[in-house]
């Protein structure tokens, strides 16, 4: 029998296949996509190297908060790769279609296991790894660490990914062999809940508020001390930190080394057992057909009804709001969206800005923009998840809306509808309090609110359109979706949208702030530029959505 | 070939097939017969190694399902109502891995592949990819992968949907054919026509339960209508005769 990468050959082969096969405009599409790529990978890398060249010059102090960083930054991929590996085992592992194929062959379990197992940590953590690779090549570059640094953070990399992983894809085997029948809707609603539960967790382990007791702390290494949670230590992100940060020193720490490794090592050895004695188990019990549980929701017909509609148009809209609300596994991710935006907002509450003396005047109303921006990833991210995918979703059941004598105009107008009012609402919401809990500018504040108006605008209308233009309709789940080239170019191309949202509006309103802080009146020629930005983007915004 | 015991696979209080016992012999086509819902593909899923059943016992070539997976399933092939192929490989690259999957290798399996598409008529394929295929050639495609590894047992669900009437009868003589050379053949089917034809003795499944099994003969014997088509035979046993009224009123 072949060893187990043979099971791998189909999509590698298929991947050949595709390239081979393109269709016009892809390679143009691809350098395209590919230029952006790496705009963001080279701006990562600046700005991981400038970060670390500021601290740089804080020597002692320097060094923790670069160790605190690096800490930190395992601590947020480490929850992330987590509940990534649960989402994408229930995949892998469960719910692929070639499954049915590769089950009816003598593949032994062990075999099917290592293949799904690399798969998955090969698709939970390509956008971690993407995301670390130039913030570490940065902070090497600005440390000007020896290539014994590079060699480390690859080596730490590995296992820093395959713990977690290892960690998701175990909880996803314990929930599909709990539940009795297919309920991977259920099963993803939990793990909302449970995702939500591990960030607040985490929140409870950085504890941000002790960040602003540092001038009453007695010494630097109190300060970094108390910024440790008892089981931070103990945790991979922790030894991943330390042991790049050794590295960084010219040094090398064997220990946390070591932990990463043997701990990596045995989440594989003990999942692999239990996969061996639990997985045929879950696999025949997650094909078994679900019951069918819904609501009529007849409420939405009377609120259609109530719609100055035509009848294409609210039909679609009832249609789209129904098939969304009965599908849990749609609607439990807003959940821990919900539960995300309270921790966000819940960071502003907790900061006593007064009691940092350099997060005031210009520089705290300055902060809006970080939040305008934090704003736009927040909707990004939804979008890319819930509207992107709103196309594909019709899947096997698109011919209807094809068949039926409705234009595409139509079909659109629905899914775009759909998408705008809640996530305008989110991060309208998200905005206005995380302001309003900052005491931002009044004028500064008007202008966040009015931002997210056609942000909203500009990024749902290109998730619809880009969503129809890259559908997807074979996929098995709309993550599946907002992971394919389309939802990824849409990612790269509302980044950039993002970035020059925030120049267009934060250059004139840095003017703004600066002559009410002179106390002078403003030229012409200020008004003239501060009023071209703002309607450069309005425009703008209006053109892309 | 294909011995079954007391099989038993429930879903939560719903018992989908109740205490099913059944054999195939070497060189049998053996065809199961129910109405929809009756727990036909349940059955033949679990003899595929896709569902695990709550209770019984599945043998393929003397190899107990639960106990020896691998050898049982090397000895098999399976057709499913709904098989999936990879849309990005080609015919032939199709093939050659699913005969890796079986431990089938080296250096005749290039002939191998090439001879299985010129049986099922796909040899001026073998180059193009599969999602450019209609649903009749993945369905030929299919069943030369369950061909190719040499099968002692094959099951089979729906093997006519979407086949043209020339791609029916290849099926049928390629059945035959194998059947001729010691394949055991487990088939469900709605076009009763294909199981008269080919059969050597038929199962008829309702509810889950196995309510009667013979050949041709011994089922019209049993519905007390001894020139019978095998359509009403199967009306008659099945409790489906309220249709034949519909067609009469029709």
């Amino acid at each position: 029998m072949q060893a187990f990468p043979y099971l791998l050959v189909p999509h590698i082969l298929s991947s050949r296949n595709r390239a081979r096969r393109r269709q016009r405009g892809d390679l143009l599409r691809a350098w395209l996509f590919g230029g952006v790529g790496v705009m963001v990978f080279v701006s990562l890398l600046v700005g991981a190297y400038w970060l670390t060249w500021q601290v740089n010059d804080y020597a002692e102090l320097g060094d923790y908060l670069l160790r605190l960083g690096l800490s930190w930054l395992f601590l947020t991929f480490l929850s992330f790769l987590a509940f990534s590996g649960v989402v994408t085992a229930l995949s892998t592992f469960f719910l692929a279609e070639d499954l049915r194929l590769l089950l009816t062959a003598p593949v032994a379990t062990r075999r099917l296991f290592h293949a799904r197992f690399l798969r998955t940590v090969a698709q939970s953590s390509w956008m971690v790894v993407m995301f670390l690779a130039p913030v570490l090549v940065g902070v090497g570059l600005a440390r000007c660490a020896g290539p014994m640094f590079y060699a480390t953070a690859l080596a730490t990399l590995v296992p820093f990914v395959v713990i977690p992983v290892a960690a998701g894809t175990a909880a996803t085997l314990l929930l599909v062999n709990i539940f009795p029948a297919r309920r991977a809707r259920d099963i993803l609603m939990l793990m909302g809940l449970l995702f939500a539960a591990t960030i607040v967790m985490l929140l409870r382990f950085i504890r941000p508020e002790q960040l602003l007791r540092v001038e009453s702390l007695p010494d630097v290494t109190d300060f970094f001390t108390a910024l440790q949670s008892p089981i931070t230590p103990l945790l991979p992100s922790f030894w991943a930190g330390e042991t790049l940060f050794a590295s960084l020193q010219g040094g090398r720490d064997l220990l946390h080394a070591g932990a990463l490794w043997t701990t990596a090592a045995m989440s594989v050895v003990l999942l692999r057992a239990a996969n061996e004695r639990w997985y045929f188990a879950g696999f025949s019990r997650s094909q078994e057909a679900p019951k069918a549980r819904f609501t009529a929701l007849r409420v939405l017909d009377r609120i259609g009804r109530a719609l100055p509609l035509g009848v294409v148009r609210r039909n679609l809209l009832i249609k789209d709001l129904k098939i969304f609300l009965r599908d849990v596994s749609q609607w439990s991710q807003l959940l821990l969206l919900l539960a995300l935006v309270l921790v966000y907002l819940y960071n502003f509450r907790v900061l006593d800005l007064e009691r940092i003396p350099y997060m005031s005047g210009v520089i705290k109303n300055a902060y809006a923009f970080v939040n305008l921006g934090m704003a736009g990833f927040v909707m990004a991210t939804v979008a890319v998840r819930f509207v992107f995918p709103g196309v594909s979703a019709e899947g096997r059941s698109f011919w209807i809306i094809r068949t039926a004598p409705i234009s595409l105009r139509d079909f659109l107008w629905s899914k775009f509808w759909t998408g705008l009012v809640p996530v305008f609402v989110l991060t309208e919401g998200l905005t206005v309090v995380a302001n309003e809990f900052l005491g931002i500018d009044p004028f500064l504040k008007a202008v966040a609110a009015a931002a997210i108006v056609f942000m909203s605008v500009a990024l749902v209308g290109l998730a619809t359109s880009l969503g129809a233009r890259y559908p997807k309709f074979e996929a098995d789940n709309p993550s599946q979706v907002a992971g394919s080239y389309g939802g990824v170019a849409f990612m790269i191309v509302a980044v950039a949208f993002i970035i020059v949202t925030i120049v267009l509006l934060g250059w004139p309103s840095s003017i703004y702030l600066m002559q009410q802080l002179r106390r002078s009146p403003f030229s012409v020629a200020q008004q003239m530029f501060i009023g071209g930005c703002f309607a450069t983007f309005a425009v703008g915004s209006l053109a892309t959505g | 070939m294909i011995a079954l015991q007391r099989l038993v696979k429930r879903y939560g209080r719903f018992t989908a097939v109740d205490d099913v016992s059944l054999e195939v012999a070497a060189g049998e086509i053996h065809g199961f017969l129910g109405p929809n819902g009756a727990g036909k593909t349940t059955t033949l899923r679990m003899i595929a190694g896709l569902l695990m059943p709550d209770a019984g016992t599945i043998v393929v070539n003397g190899h107990d399902l639960a106990k020896a997976p691998e050898a049982a399933k090397a000895s098999l092939g399976f057709i499913p109502d709904r098989p999936f192929i990879y849309e990005k490989l080609t015919a032939g690259e199709f093939l050659r891995f699913h005969a890796g999957l079986y431990g089938v290798d080296g250096n005749g399996i290039g002939a191998r592949v090439g001879e299985m598409l010129e049986l099922f008529e796909l040899a001026r394929w073998e180059h193009e990819l599969v999602e450019s295929f209609s649903h009749g050639m993945k369905q030929r495609l299919v069943m030369s992968a369950a061909f190719l590894h040499r099968p002692q047992a094959v099951v089979v669900d729906e093997p006519m949907v979407g086949l043209d009437p020339r791609g029916a009868r290849l099926i049928k003589n390629v059945f035959r054919r194998m059947a001729s050379h010691g394949v055991a053949i487990l088939m469900s089917t709605h076009t009763l026509e294909v199981a008269q034809d080919m059969c050597d003795r038929i199962s008829i499944i309702l509810k889950g339960k196995i309510i009667a099994r013979g050949t041709v003969d011994e089922l019209r014997a049993l519905a007390g209508g001894a020139d019978q088509h095998l359509t009403e035979v199967f009306l008659k046993l099945t409790g489906g005769g309220g249709l034949q009224e519909i067609d009469e009123i029709v």
